[in-house]
């Protein structure tokens, strides 16, 4: 084992984003360390096969970073990046399936699909919805001398350019539902993009954050089409992986951090735990240090406090996570769990019920008003499925001779620390959680989801995945939420927007800390690109563009190449 | 409404269709990924196609008692580490692979509560030994010193370097006492060396249970070689700090970082050939993969009959491979998780820190009499088996909400079982907490967090490669092994399909993660490919030639 090791850059966590910026940075030239904690890298883009030939998928299973620049710059189709199609891929082709709600499916009007196309950027000659996800997700925040407007905030130049019909001023100051009020017209239709954005990190109803949590939702349906990658997300972080690798990047596993070393105020390298499996303990990085541990845990315990403004600590502390962390439920089932009339055949998955905003508010009022476990009757409580996929044999979740696969079902609960009873009280009622979900879900569209034909229900709680996923802060996938007070240009804290940090040397890359946000996008690690490439650190090939919409920070090199 | 993708363009790049490499492997377990990483450093263009979502095959350290904790659901113990060339020549302890060489590497606790040691230090062995028999002790510190000389000799080397042809084996043998000592054991039934050697019963426990747990018959004649390698491998096995997996992992990185690439999710349907000749393979999703060689590390049966097809075969070929033979037992492994470690009610406190503990029975013919019920297809009350507590050596693995330890109870058991094991797993369940109970009174119902069951089927369904659960791809006999396996005629990896060759567990030397099979191969192949060989035999190896081979 090498004494002295030192790399340009070492970069503490090997989720999605960490390690996806490795492969930009190796892809560079530049040597890269990645330091995992856990047995697998790849955080919350996981696969397990708890019972031999049934395989869960313990948090994310869609795709919805389809519009990545990276696919293309990190060419990952070379290293086995794969898709594939399920029942669900043509939800939003399929306008006639119509919305799940309790009485059966809601038909969608005329002016439910034209508002939908025309403002996810459809209806033009050619289309700008890969132009618009870009803007919102793939754009680093502007720098803190330029005053955020209307004029140059990345979505808002998309729509002025090309639908300027629906630009407004009045857009910056809207939810979701302001919005869709505006150009959609069945209330389901607007509940059901509500329902997705809530369980994409953003919301229906927090204000000024109307278009970024939309695009959460567009992302999905238009662009990932619902689909899988094949193999699961683990698969899909193994591309990412192994294009890091390729490059001569070093992913470490069991190694976790204790501390991110300074000197003289500047981050130098780190120290790792006693047991991890190198001898040395301390890696040394020559260019700088990536935190892509959430961002309490890197001011709080590897930066520690004596270190840290106690002012910017208080933000930071103060940073809010609710929103729901997710609840996940695994059913594996001795017979599909088929939609009975009148969702019969229609609804394949989703969110369920979704009549009027009136569900929707409710079910916000228990996760993060009430802040406790659920009131709302299992009739009414808002849950999320997800499509059986209809992989051919080798990439199909069960192997087994017997049975199928519904993982995961979603619902949102209080995230632990909020909850008002304690951080373990969901744990504590995980059988009557499980119950509760059933009820709803049978009293549903699915009414084959009883004891008789449950084979096994594995559960992860938000409290069981801060244990596991140590980077899910509040057990949720998404970290901090959208919403306005911590988007852009000031996620988390407007301080700390532009993944640098007052120490020098240390940057960010992580959901928590930095937009925008979580989903595996590759959109950290892109838009980080731009302010080490600014700061001089890294110098990408040809193969690199930025952002159309990237603005360079005064007195800094430009990141800026042609797209 | 026209399809969204034609809407919105294209948004990204799949892998293709069809793609053309040098080499292409099937198969990413500890073999396959050898294999890989071998002939990416020496220039060819190399693909690994996997079937499942991991790699690693038998190297899997998996969340199976979900949520929360890790277990080493396949390989756990390393017997090969010092041997294996690969370790030197990658370097490959450079991708943070720590090795636990704990000296208290078995423990047998009987039902009297006494026990009996095997540690990597031979004369803690002995002193334990002299609890029940001094002539046992002396005689076990002599044997030994011989067997010990047989594995780093010829054994330990042997696993490296091509079979050779019985006759010439016998030639070459003779030509040491050493060789020939080792031939005159070879005749021998494992059962018999233990009679022969030992004369206490609970010492002849202990060695007939490290000697054949891996499924050497006690009883078959002409496997006696596996004796001194099985039992110096007992006693000098290694846990790999965070899993298993991570050995997989550090081969990963070296396929990736010679511009291999390994592709998951992708099941071979067929392996393509042409006039008798290979020309790569296709994935059950429509892709082809075009090869000048193909290297597979399936069994002989699944190579050769499915993805090859019958009908190409040369008659001797389909003949030999139909009658290939699978394991005669598999296992049925308890994982657990449990608040506290077990605790064994027992005469030396030591044991509790045991890599390995054996629990459930007092003598040679118990275990030989559960063995044998093993291979009728039985299992009772009578039966016993090893277990480890990972989380001992490994803080890695238990990620839950407590502080928790992860350990698994490990039985012998067979394939086809009396009742089927959709009824016999809860019943062995709960048969097994009850034994371990018995052993270690703390594992208690209120201690067990969490438990589930692997059985035999379950080992077929997970590694669909390890048919009727056979660990080792087939069975270990004189039919099987050596230049026998898989067959004459493929025992040094080249096959009579041109461009075919063999790299897994049923070609010689065989399984359990000695990276034998995969080293002969790679070798071969970049002969065959006249591709400059980067690596070097070990020393071991080239002692071994010039006393052997030249």
């Amino acid at each position: 084992m090498p004494k002295d090791e030192r790399y340009d850059f070492v970069i503490v966590g090997g989720g999605p984003n960490g390690v996806t910026l490795a492969a930009y940075l190796a892809k560079s030239g530049a040597s890269v360390c990645v330091l995992e904690e856990r047995p697998e890298a790849g955080g919350a883009c996981e696969n397990t096969e708890p019972i031999a030939g049934v395989k869960i998928n313990p948090h994310a299973i869609m795709l919805y970073g389809a519009p990545a620049p990276g696919f293309e710059q990190l060419e990952l189709w070379k290293y086995g990046w794969r898709i594939d199609e399920n029942e669900m891929g043509d939800l939003m082709a399929d306008a006639s399936r119509g919305v799940a709600c309790s009485f059966g499916m809601s038909p969608l009007t005329e002016k439910d699909q034209l508002g939908f196309a025309k403002m996810a950027g459809l209806l033009t000659q050619p289309t700008f919805t890969k132009e618009l996800l870009r803007s919102v997700f793939w754009c680093p925040p502007h720098p803190p001398e330029v005053e955020v407007t209307i004029d140059n905030i990345p979505y808002m130049q998309v729509y002025k350019k090309y639908q300027p019909d629906v630009w407004t001023e009045e857009m910056l100051d809207m939810d979701m539902f302001d919005l869709m009020d505006e150009h959609l017209e069945s209330e389901p239709w607007k509940v059901q993009q509500a329902v997705v954005a809530w369980y994409s990190g953003a919301a229906g109803h927090w204000k000024g954050v109307a278009v970024p949590a939309w695009a959460c939702a567009i992302t999905l349906l238009i662009c990932g089409r619902m689909r899988v990658p094949r193999g699961g997300m683990h698969d899909y972080f193994h591309a990412v992986m192994r294009c890091a690798l390729a490059h001569g990047a070093v992913v470490r596993t069991c190694c976790p951090v204790d501390e991110i070393i300074l000197n003289d105020g500047v981050a130098v390298g780190v120290r790792l735990r006693d047991n991890a499996t190198v001898g040395e303990k301390k890696i040394w990085a020559k260019k700088a240090v990536i935190s892509g541990v959430d961002v309490r845990q890197t001011f709080n315990k590897l930066v520690g406090p004596s270190h840290v403004d106690r002012g910017l600590l208080q933000r930071v502390n103060d940073i809010s996570l609710k929103g729901g962390s997710i609840f996940n439920f695994h059913f594996y089932t001795r017979e599909r769990l088929e939609a009975r009339k009148p969702w019969a055949g229609k609804f394949l998955g989703g969110g369920y019920p979704q009549d009027s905003r009136e569900i929707y508010y409710d079910h916000v009022a228990d996760v993060d008003g009430r802040k406790g476990n659920p009131t709302v009757p299992p009739e009414r409580a808002l849950w999320l499925s997800t499509p059986y996929v209809r992989f051919e044999p080798t990439d199909r979740q069960v192997t087994r001779p017997e049975g199928h696969i519904m993982s995961p079902v979603y619902f949102l609960v209080p995230p632990p620390e909020y909850h008002v009873d304690g951080p373990d009280a969901i744990n504590k009622i995980k059988d009557q959680i499980t119950q509760y979900i059933i009820k709803a879900m049978s009293s549903g569209p699915y009414e084959n989801l009883n004891s008789d034909n449950i084979i096994h229900v594995w559960t992860n709680s938000p409290y069981d995945s801060e244990f596991r996923n140590t980077g899910l802060i509040g057990g949720t996938w998404c970290g901090t939420r959208h919403c306005r007070d911590q988007w852009a240009e000031k996620r988390p804290v407007p301080e700390l927007a532009r993944y640098r940090t007052p120490i020098d040397g240390l940057y960010l890359c992580n959901q928590t800390s930095c937009h925008p946000g979580g989903l595996f996008l590759q959109a950290i690690p892109y838009n980080l690109m731009h302010i080490l490439i600014e700061d001089g650190l890294v110098e990408p090939g040809p193969w690199w563009y930025s952002s159309p919409y990237y603005i360079p920070q005064q007195g800094k090199k430009s990141a800026k190449r042609p797209q | 409404m026209v399809m969204m993708d034609q809407l919105v363009g294209k948004l990204f790049d799949e892998f293709p269709k069809e793609s053309n490499w040098d080499v292409v492997v099937i198969g990413a377990g500890p073999n396959g990924l050898m294999t890989g990483a071998y002939l990416a450093k020496a220039g060819a263009k190399v693909c690994v196609v996997e079937r499942r979502y991991e790699i690693g095959g038998g190297l899997a350290t998996e969340e199976i008692l979900f949520p929360g904790y890790y277990s080493n659901i396949h390989a756990i113990y390393h017997m090969m580490v010092d041997y294996m060339p690969a370790m030197r020549d990658f370097n490959l302890d450079k991708h943070a692979l720590t090795w636990i060489k704990p000296n208290l590497q078995m423990a047998m606790v009987f039902g009297d509560g006494s026990s009996l040691l095997l540690t990597k230090m031979i004369e803690d062995t002995v002193d334990s030994i002299h609890k029940y028999s001094h002539k046992d002790a002396v005689a076990f510190g002599k044997h030994m010193r011989v067997w010990q000389r047989m594995m780093d000799e010829i054994v330990g080397p042997a696993t490296y370097l091509p079979p050779m042809p019985s006759l010439d084996l016998i030639v070459g043998m003779q030509r040491t006492e050493i060789g020939r000592e080792l031939l005159e054991l070879n005749e021998k039934s494992p059962m018999q060396i233990m009679k022969d050697s030992f004369e206490n019963d609970k010492v002849r426990a202990l060695m007939l249970y490290a000697t054949c747990m891996w499924g050497l018959d006690p009883n078959e004649t002409g496997v006696g070689l596996f004796v001194p390698l099985l039992l110096t491998r007992a006693m000098d096995k290694a846990y790999l700090l965070g899993g298993s997996h991570k050995l997989a992992g550090a081969f990963s990185r070296e396929i990736h970082a010679n511009g291999g690439i390994i592709v998951d999710a992708a099941e071979v349907t067929k392996i393509k050939t042409q006039n008798g000749r290979v020309t790569g393979v296709e994935l059950a999703e429509g892709r082809s993969l075009n090869a000048k060689v193909v290297v597979s590390s399936l069994d002989p049966k699944t190579t050769f009959l499915d993805l090859v097809g019958g009908d190409k075969l040369p008659a001797m070929l389909k003949e030999s491979t139909e009658s290939w033979k699978y394991d005669k037992w598999s296992y049925y492994t308890l994982h657990v998780a449990s608040k506290e470690m077990p605790q064994y009610k027992c005469d030396d406190p030591w044991a509790n820190e045991s890599f390995m503990t054996v629990v459930g029975f007092d003598s040679a013919e118990q275990i030989v009499a559960h063995w044998n019920n093993v291979m009728k297809g039985k299992l009772d009350k009578h039966f016993g088996g090893h277990i480890t507590c990972e989380s001992f050596w490994d803080p890695h693995l238990a990620r839950g909400p407590e502080g928790a330890y992860v350990s698994f109870f490990q039985i012998h058991a067979p394939y086809d079982i009396e009742g089927g094991w959709e009824k016999k797993s809860k019943e062995l369940e709960a048969a097994a907490l009850e034994k371990w109970h018995r052993a270690a009174p703390n594992m208690k119902k209120d201690n067990i967090l969490m438990a589930v069951g692997e059985t035999p089927v379950d080992i077929e369904i997970r590694l669909p490669n390890m048919r009727r659960g056979g660990i080792k791809h087939g069975d270990y006999t004189p039919m099987q092994i050596g230049f026998n396996r898989p067959n004459i005629e493929c025992s040094t990896s080249k096959t009579p399909v041109e461009g075919l060759y063999l790299c897994g567990a049923s070609t010689y030397p065989g399984g359990m993660v000695t990276g034998g099979p995969g080293y002969v191969a790679a070798n071969r192949v970049a002969e065959d490919m006249g591709l400059k060989k980067w690596w070097k035999p070990t020393r071991l190896m080239e002692k071994y030639i010039q006393t052997y081979l030249q």
